[in-house]
């Protein structure tokens, strides 16, 4: 895995796109390690009486995608320290979904290297699901 | 010019608000935490190559961030609001101060941290936001979320 330092960006740089299409036994293996038994993530017969069209993803799940993104993106000596979401649309198995950031900001507070990133997770149809923002922490190459 | 707070007529148990309840405890382990890094479709060493994490910087196998959404809890307090016809997610806050690493012992306390409306054009939304803190074995915060809840009325 590659590091990246604070010496290596700047504010506007594009961080990602992690692509992801979740399949039905991903979304299975969540429900099964979460424990839920919520309908609309593991019945479509529940999902389509709720007006989906099928089983949905968690919000959890898809905040996890942006969470990957992130911590791929830091490497091993930077920190995920802060994530905002905002969920807007639902997900479903099948989607391809483009997960991405742009830095907002970035500052030295109490000698941490501080990263502020706008985050989105965009379907095919360039809906956004999804959209927050990310505090990462980078490491100095001094 | 006098203003009316949609909360007035909106009611919910205002008694739990701030008030901390243990929701339970979680055992990280190497099997939950692989099991939710597969799932999401990780690749990260640190979550699911043993010996890899054992040479990295925590020493340890660790946990995705969102690793969190993975333990079961007691339901926590609940304000029993009285508004709406359908619920759903609206948003999460989430801070990571230290990695959970496998052999960790996770307290979690949850509370309501507060209940409020807001009117737009679709008519009001109510908002339900739970604040869960999870701390390991060592008394330390590891990880702190705020879920927003929001009830609509569909029928307006």
């Amino acid at each position: 895995m590659s590091q990246i330092y604070i010496e290596d960006v700047d504010l506007g740089d594009d961080v990602g796109p992690l692509v992801k299409e979740p399949t039905r036994n991903q979304l299975n293996a969540f429900t099964k390690v979460w424990g839920t038994s919520v309908g609309r993530f593991t019945s479509d017969e529940v999902a389509k009486s709720e007006g989906f069209t099928g089983v949905i993803l968690p919000g959890n799940m898809s905040m996890a995608f942006l969470g990957q993104l992130l911590t791929e993106w830091c490497g091993y000596e930077g920190k995920l320290r802060r994530l905002d979401v905002d969920f807007r649309r639902s997900v479903q198995p099948g989607d391809k979904l483009n997960c991405t950031g742009i830095i907002t900001d970035i500052e030295v507070v109490e000698q941490e290297n501080q990263v502020t990133l706008d985050v989105f997770i965009e379907t095919q149809k360039g809906e956004r699901a999804l959209q927050g923002t990310a505090m990462v922490v980078l490491p100095s190459k001094s | 010019m006098s203003s009316i707070d949609p909360m007035d007529s909106i009611e919910f148990d205002r008694s739990i608000i701030g008030v901390v309840h243990d929701v339970g405890y979680h055992e990280v382990t190497e099997e939950q935490v692989i099991g939710f890094a597969n799932a999401i479709g990780e690749t990260n060493p640190l979550y699911l190559d043993k010996d890899a994490a054992n040479d990295g910087p925590y020493g340890s196998l660790i946990a995705p961030p969102a690793y969190y959404t993975s333990i079961r809890l007691e339901p926590g307090p609940d304000p029993k609001v009285k508004f709406g016809t359908t619920g759903f997610n609206a948003s999460q806050h989430c801070e990571f101060y230290e990695p959970m690493k496998v052999g960790d012992t996770i307290k979690a306390k949850a509370q309501v941290a507060r209940v409020y409306a807001k009117t737009g054009r679709t008519g009001t939304l109510v908002f339900t936001v739970r604040r869960t803190t999870y701390s390991n074995q060592h008394d330390r915060v590891v990880t702190m979320v705020e879920s927003s809840f929001v009830l609509r009325d569909m029928s307006q």
